[in-house]
């Protein structure tokens, strides 16, 4: 891996991206913030939204409804829609309340996308849901091989369940832009890259001021 | 490279040589709209279904690969403002042949992917310059 070893995200690298990166959601009311886990004074971002999601409208509402999402997407929910005895199910219309985390990962060196959805009961999204409300242009992919793309493990800070994006391919998508960025002597904030690209797979979109 | 001749892609002009620079000089003012693509058909536009007659203004999109992405033969393309990058993203993979499960990745000024419901209409708004918007592709695994 020659010559990689610069695009590798050392923790201090981490957090002065992330530094920069709350200062401009701040700026912007995007509503990221950073939270040290106090036992371990390891650092992280957050971002916590809100957002009703019925079968008729895309699960993002900063999207304009461009047709492109499958309405099929939804299929699955609408069955359930009527159960709403069934655990972990939400009803019609719901507000669906989302949470991000991006760590840091010593051990793949680059961060990492933690996140949880759950009702306003408290009743969290199965898997299954989560995999279902993935946008539509990431559905193959995702069918394909489910498991090498979200996974759910126990959050390393905060020791509860949550979905993860699995982070092995982060290091090798990241350097091929960065080397390519390099180039031209650009600064690139490697938490917009890098979120940019993967957020929007679980729903997460960054808006276009970040860029 | 014969595939411009084997492969007739209704939705795509052909990789002929000479016609590279047709794309180039896709006006921006749209009124030519019929002329805009003289030698390749309609398909100057990436994914349109309809011919050039077509009102919507289109933008000028320069595509460059990065790392290991195959290269587009023809790497300018007049686009419909309203076309997504979702929409972007299915036709450069039809035009490399890519298989739906791979991933294709574009990005803005090198440091950032819009959301595939982003207009390139509103990319080319805050990012164009000297009449085209620039846009990266890579093609890789973003996860797994």
């Amino acid at each position: 891996m020659a010559g990689e070893e610069d695009f590798f995200l050392e923790e201090k690298r981490f957090k002065q991206h992330c530094e920069e990166f709350i200062k401009h959601s701040q700026k912007i009311g995007d509503g990221w913030e950073w939270r040290i886990s106090k036992d371990l004074g390891d650092g992280y971002l957050s971002k916590t939204y809100f957002q009703v999601r019925n079968r008729n409208i895309t699960p993002d509402l900063k999207e304009k409804d461009s047709g492109d999402v499958e309405q099929t997407l939804f299929s699955h929910v609408e069955e359930s829609l009527e159960d709403s005895q069934v655990p972990g199910v939400c009803a019609t219309e719901e507000v669906i309340r989302y949470e991000y985390h991006v760590l840091y990962s010593s051990s793949y060196q680059v961060p990492v996308l933690y996140f949880r959805a759950c009702c306003l009961d408290g009743r969290p999204l199965t898997l299954d849901e989560i995999w279902k409300s993935v946008h539509a242009c990431y559905q193959a992919r995702l069918l394909e091989r489910p498991w090498d793309t979200i996974t759910q493990q126990e959050h390393p800070l905060l020791g509860q369940p949550f979905f993860v994006l699995h982070p092995c391919q982060t290091n090798e998508f990241m350097s091929s832009i960065l080397t390519s960025s390099q180039k031209d002597n650009r600064h690139t904030n490697y938490i917009v890259l890098w979120l940019s690209t993967v957020g929007p797979v679980v729903g997460l979109n960054l808006p276009l001021s970040y860029a | 490279m014969a595939e411009a001749e084997q492969q007739q892609q209704p939705l795509v002009s052909p990789q002929s040589e000479g016609r590279t620079e047709g794309g180039e000089e896709a006006p921006e003012g749209g009124a030519a709209a019929g002329a805009a693509e003289p030698a390749p058909p309609p398909a100057g536009s990436p994914g349109t279904e309809e011919p050039a007659g077509d009102t919507k203004k289109k933008i000028d999109i320069l595509l460059k690969a990065v790392g290991d992405t195959p290269i587009m033969k023809t790497k300018k393309w007049a686009v419909e403002r309203t076309r997504t990058i979702q929409g972007l993203v299915d036709f450069i993979k039809k035009f490399l042949k890519l298989m739906a499960s791979e991933q294709l990745f574009i990005y803005v000024n090198q440091s950032f992917a819009p959301s595939p419901d982003q207009e390139v209409g509103t990319l080319y708004e805050c990012f164009g310059s000297d009449g085209k918007l620039v846009l990266h592709y890579c093609k890789t695994q973003a996860w797994g």
